[in-house]
Parts: C-alpha cells; structure tokens; sequence
C-alpha cells in the first residue's frame, strides 16, 4: 500500500465516519435522557433517505403501492435534507408518543422499551417496501450542483482522487456536530436536556418539563438519523428498505466504544471505526464488522466504560 | 449493571432482527390473485417460489411481474385444455433457508404440480434437492451457474448458463474497441454465481489473448468501491469486466466513472436489470450486457408478452419476467400435452408429478426468448442471444437497453 493509497483510505475513513458519528449521536441523546437504546433509529435513517429523494423530485418505481409516484416539489439538494430530516424528526416524535410514552407511564423495564422500539424498525422496514418497493433509487444527477465527480488531493503525476461526495459528508457532518454541541451546551433547551440526563426527578422539581424534552430529544435524534440517513444515500444510493440495518448496528458499536451517553465519545468513536474499516484490506471487505467488532471487543477489555466513558459520565 | 444487561439484550435482539429480516419465511405470501379462476379447487396449482422480500426482492419483483402476465395470458386462451392454471406464491426471501421454507410449503402444503424458482443460483443449490428428493419438476427462472440442471432429474432451467451468455459481451467490446489489450476484472466474492461467471469472463480474456491485468474481489454488500476502483484504475485498463448484483454494480459503475475511468464496462448477468438505472444513473450509459432475451424478438408469442406487459408496467420487459413468463409457459404446454395422452384430472398428485417431469423435458417451446427445448439432465437449449448497451437519457432518469446487432 502507497502513501496516496494510505491517505485516500484515510479521508474515506474520515468521511464514513463522520456519518457514524452524527448518527450515533442520535443513540446517544435518548440513552442519555431514558438509558434506553432506540432500535428503531436504523429504520428512521432509512425513512431519512427516502423522505429527501421524494423531496427533490424523485419518482418511484413501479412495485409498491406508491408505484411512479412523485412530489410536485423539487427542492435542491440542501433544502431537501433539512425538510426530509426534519420529517423524519417528526416520526421520531410520533414513534415516541405509540412506542415509549406508554410503557413509561406504566413504569415497565426498559428492556420492554427496547423490544417495543424493535417493532417499530420492523414496522417502518415492511411499510417502506409495501409503499415503494424494494428498488434502489439514487439522488438526482445535480444532487451537489455543479461539482467536479472527484477532487484530487495529490499532484497531477500522483494522484489521490477523493470523490467530491466524501468531501461534502464530512463537512455536513462536522456542522451538524458543531451546532449540536453549541445547542446543548449554549441554549436553555440543550441545559434542560442536560439536568435530565443528570436526574430526571431533580430537573421536575426544579421545573423542567421534562416530557416536552423528551419529545424535543426523539426529534433531535431523528433528525440527525435523516441527515446521516440522507447524506449516506447521496453517496452510495438508497439499496432498499433493508439499507439502515447495518448502520444500526454499526451505531451501537460506536456509542459503545465511545463511552454510553457521552457527546465527544460518539463522534470519536463514529471516527475511530470509520478510518480502522477504510483500512481493512478491500478484498477481505465482509470483515469489516469482525474488525470494528474486534477492536470494540479488545477495548472494552481494557476500558469497560468506552474510550471517553466515565464512572459518573457528564451525560449530554 | 443494569444498563449493561439491558444493553446487551437490546443487542441479542437486533440481531435476531437481522435474522427475520433476512428469513421472511414464516410469512405466508400467498397469493390467488385470478380472476378467470372459476373453482379453485378446478384450478391446476404451479408454485412461485421467487423472492418477493430481502434485497434480492429487486430481481424478484421482475420475475413475480412476469409469472403474472403468464397466468393472465395461457388462462384467456383457455389454461390446459379447458382447465385454468392458478399461481401460488411464496416469498423464497434472500438467503436459503426462506428459499426451502418456500419450497416445502408448496410441495406439501399447496400441493403444486411443479415450481418456478428460486431467483438465485446460491438458494438453487439448496432448495433444489429438496423438490427433487419430493418428485416435483422445478424450473429455475433466474439460475445460471454452471451445475443447476445437475442438481437432480426434477431440476431444470429456461435460463441459459453464464458459459454460453458471457462471451458474447467480451467479443462485442472487441468489435467496438479493436484494440484494447488490458482488462481489469471485479466480481462480489460472496456470491455463487458471480464467482461463477466470473471464471467464465476471466478464461474468455485469456482465450482472446486479452492481458488480465488485475482480479479486485467486493461483497454484495459493499457500497465503498473506491480502494478497489483505484488499485485497477492505476494499472490503466481498456476494459472493466464486473460480476455482481445490480445496487453493488451499480455503485461500482457510478464510483468507476467518478474517478475518471473513460473506457468499456462489460456487466454479467446480475447487472441484467433496469434497477442498475437508478443506481448508477447517467453514468450507467455505454456499459454492455450479454443477454437472453431481447424485447425486440420478432416471435408473435413475445410481441403479446411485451404488449401486455408495456401495458401493466410501462416500461419494457426485463430479462427476467421474460423467462419466468417462459418457465410457466413450459408447465403449461408440458400440462397440455400431458393431458391430451392421459387425462391430468385422473391422475394422482404423485404421479401427475413425476409425469409432468418426463413431458416437460421431452418437449419444445416457441417462447419469448425464441425456441427452445431441454437436454435430458433439464439444461435449457436456447438458439439466440444478444448483446445489449445501456443508453440512458441525458438527465440520468430513465435508460434502456439498445441491442448490438
């Protein structure tokens, strides 16, 4: 392996990671507010990506009950993100309201949450391909306006092509983390959803509403799910209503590794697995995830509570 | 503790997720969608075992598209003499065990006469010997790897083997570019038939006395391609050879092109789909398929198929609703000439079954795909086969196939 084949796999790694990151993020915010893990954050990534392809004007195919349907709407790319992950947001909500809201008023164990969640993933999965089929569909061909397909970082005579796609996740991701940290830390709501995660009890008598920041939690954390969702798919296209399963997955070994309901260990650990799988050899590519897993597995080993985890974690 | 216990159990969870999401099986899909069918119980049973969910369900859909054009059409002329056929589906899934789960609920619960399916080559090697162990005739639509017909005497296929299809693409890039010399080829290492195929395209470059100058190996699943598309792009090749599936494919086309790849794309048979369109998009255009079918076939047979199907669908019939169509029609015709020697209605399920099996392999066919006939071990015997490029429009949202002569 060349150094320009080094730090391309670098950059990618970067890139793919910092979709990790955001999405894990989403994990994080409700662990840290119910200690719960939301299983249905794959399949709200995957309603994400498909919310902002019909919002720039994307028909569907013709299985499905939705066959060639298509928004009268064609908003650009940037637009489209933030209404399709907004939307999202708002399923978030709903699912919040029929799948948590219940049980928690009923006291149930959280383990009863985390099977109620499940369904809802299996639910929003076979609702996607009974309304549009199972086809891929790819974003439009000026999804990023008049970009070059690839950027070079190298010289003319040794080239390290990055596709001009990567780039432009990387920094989406990195504004969506900046704005997250600056609303948690800076604003009235993100100090509230702080004292929760703190003690719930506490914060309600100190007056919090902590029912509406629950709510306001589940659509801040779909939310990035459709902008991890919605960035993903301008990359590597929507496969199918099966597309945000390995992301699930791939999420709960970020937030595990990073620490449990801490902020920075989510987007070191969306990071850290992104660039130790662009490494990964491409022809050994189906054991990316034993090596995400393994190195998961070897450092709860050494560090049970994850990389920036703490016995008392400053939660949110 | 606690949150660790609970964690660990929400993992052990999502996992058995993956697992259901992966086997539908339990799921009954079955459908009896027929509105010429007076009395079902008159009705003659063929099992659909095609994947109708997972992500195979995109060339699934194709296939369960055509076997419904195919009941539509032989039951208007009057079914097997008189006796209208009735279609039962099952979801085979992705993976094999739904595929078996399919097959065992048709042979046994829905009591067909025979089954079309599964859709791939992988589910074939184990659902397959699982109709034969029972005696029931099976027709693989989609199946071309090397060995299906010789899973057992009740396997046979109307899908024409990658070895005879894939050469025809390597000669025609030569046609259009005399002198290219170096091929790169790429192939999904996790899947049967594109290893398969593979081997077919690798010995046919070395046969041309082309130069193979790099193998690059990827999952279906992968949607990353670009360590691969570097490697092979830094060695300058004239021409990409790639076996996969259609959203791997796709994306491997769409990340080639971006990273500035100019020169011919062959893709095997996997590629064979309008659902490569929406991957790749305006960069999918100039890529060539070997193909079975052509839409343009003159047959009368195939100009009533894509008639009906233009009309139901709007767009033309793929490769593999054309040989689904044509797998039904071959037990309908076997059916026919069967009951006019000995009436079907007479005899016993498990000799209807075995009877069927020797007609359907005896007989010859005027179907979409041209004429075609069986050797005695089931594999299909096709005389024509094309060579078609994707021609997409210019904003990248609908494409077709445009045949080479």
């Amino acid at each position: 392996m060349n150094i320009s084949l080094i730090l391309q796999q670098f950059l990618n790694g970067l890139s793919i990671g910092s979709v990790y990151a955001i999405f894990a993020l989403g994990y994080t915010l409700v662990y840290s507010i119910l200690g719960i893990i939301n299983l249905a954050h794959g399949a709200i990534f995957t309603l994400g990506a498909y919310f902002t392809y019909a919002l720039m004007g994307g028909r569907f195919g013709f299985n499905g009950l939705l066959a060639n349907a298509a928004l009268a709407v064609q908003l650009p790319f940037a637009l489209a993100l933030i209404v399709g992950s907004i939307l999202a947001g708002l399923v978030g909500v709903v699912v919040e309201r029929i799948a948590f809201l219940p049980l928690r008023q009923r006291g149930s164990d959280p383990l009863l949450t985390v099977v109620s969640s499940l369904g809802v993933a299996v639910v929003i999965v076979n609702l996607i391909q009974y309304l549009v089929g199972a086809e891929s569909y790819t974003y439009p061909e000026n999804t990023y306006g008049n970009l070059p397909p690839a950027i070079n970082f190298g010289s003319a005579d040794n080239p390290i092509p990055i596709r001009t796609v990567q780039v432009v996740i990387f920094i989406v991701s990195a504004v969506f983390v900046a704005i997250l940290t600056y609303f948690i830390n800076n604003t009235k709501h993100g100090k509230a959803m702080q004292a929760i995660a703190e003690d719930a009890t506490t914060a309600s008598l100190l007056g919090i509403n902590c029912d509406r920041a629950i709510v306001f939690t589940f659509f801040i954390s779909s939310f990035l799910a459709g902008v991890a969702g919605s960035l993903v798919a301008s990359s590597v296209s929507i496969a199918g209503p099966y597309f945000g399963i390995a992301f699930g997955l791939r999420g709960l070994a970020v937030i595990v590794l990073g620490g449990l309901g801490s902020i920075p260990g989510a987007v070191l650990g969306g990071l850290f697995i992104g660039v130790v799988e662009a490494f990964v050899p491409a022809q050994y590519s189906g054991y990316k995830d034993a090596v995400a897993f393994g190195i998961l597995f070897i450092i709860l080993l050494v560090r049970p509570q994850g990389l920036l985890g703490r016995r008392l974690i400053q939660k949110v | 503790m606690k949150k660790i216990t609970v964690f660990a159990t929400a993992l052990f969870t999502f996992s058995n997720l993956l697992l259901a999401a992966c086997g539908n099986a339990n799921i009954s899909t079955t459908t009896t969608n027929n509105s010429s069918t007076k009395g079902v119980s008159a009705a003659i049973p063929i099992g659909i075992a095609v994947s109708q969910t997972s992500n195979v369900a995109l060339l699934g859909q194709e296939e369960v598209a055509g076997a419904k054009i195919a009941e539509k059409y032989f039951n208007t002329r009057g079914g097997v003499n008189g006796t209208p056929i009735k279609l039962v589906f099952q979801d085979a899934g992705g993976d094999e065990n739904s595929a078996i789960n399919a097959f065992q609920t048709l042979i046994n619960k829905d009591k067909v006469v025979g089954i079309v399916g599964p859709t791939l080559s992988q589910q074939a090697f184990s659902a397959d010997p699982i109709a034969d162990r029972a005696q029931v005739p099976v027709i693989g639509p989609s199946n071309t790897a090397k060995g299906i017909p010789e899973i057992g005497d009740y396997v046979a296929r109307v899908s024409a083997p990658v070895s005879v299809v894939a050469p025809n693409a390597v000669k025609a890039a030569i046609q259009k570019n005399p002198r290219l010399k170096k091929v790169a080829v790429f192939y999904a290492q996790n899947d049967a038939f594109s290893k398969s195929e593979t081997e077919i395209f690798q010995k046919t470059v070395r046969d041309l006395g082309l130069d193979l100058i790099t193998v690059q190996k990827f999952q279906t699943t992968d949607t990353d391609f670009q360590a691969q598309a570097t490697n092979a792009l830094n060695l300058k090749p004239d021409l990409i050879i790639i076996s996969g599936l259609a959203a791997d494919g796709g994306n491997l086309i769409r990340q080639l092109r971006e990273l500035g790849y100019k020169g011919i794309i062959i893709g095997g048979n996997g590629l064979n789909t309008a659902n490569v369109f929406k991957v790749c998009k305006a960069l999918c255009d100039g890529v060539m398929i070997a193909q079975a079918y052509s839409p343009e076939h003159p047959g009368e047979i195939n100009r009533s198929f894509r008639q009906a199907y233009l009309q139901q669908y709007k767009t033309e019939p793929p490769q593999f609703s054309a040989q689904t169509f044509t797998a039904v029609q071959v037990f309908v015709e076997a059916l026919k000439s069967l009951d006019k020697k000995t009436k079907i209605s007479t005899l016993p399920l498990k000799q209807l079954r075995i009877q069927l099996n020797k007609e359907l392999l005896a007989g010859k066919y005027d179907t979409p795909l041209g004429e075609i006939a069986f050797t005695p071990e089931g594999e299909v015997i096709q005389k024509e086969f094309y060579v078609a490029q994707i021609k997409m429009q210019p904003n990248g949202n609908d494409g077709k196939f445009a045949f080479l002569k």
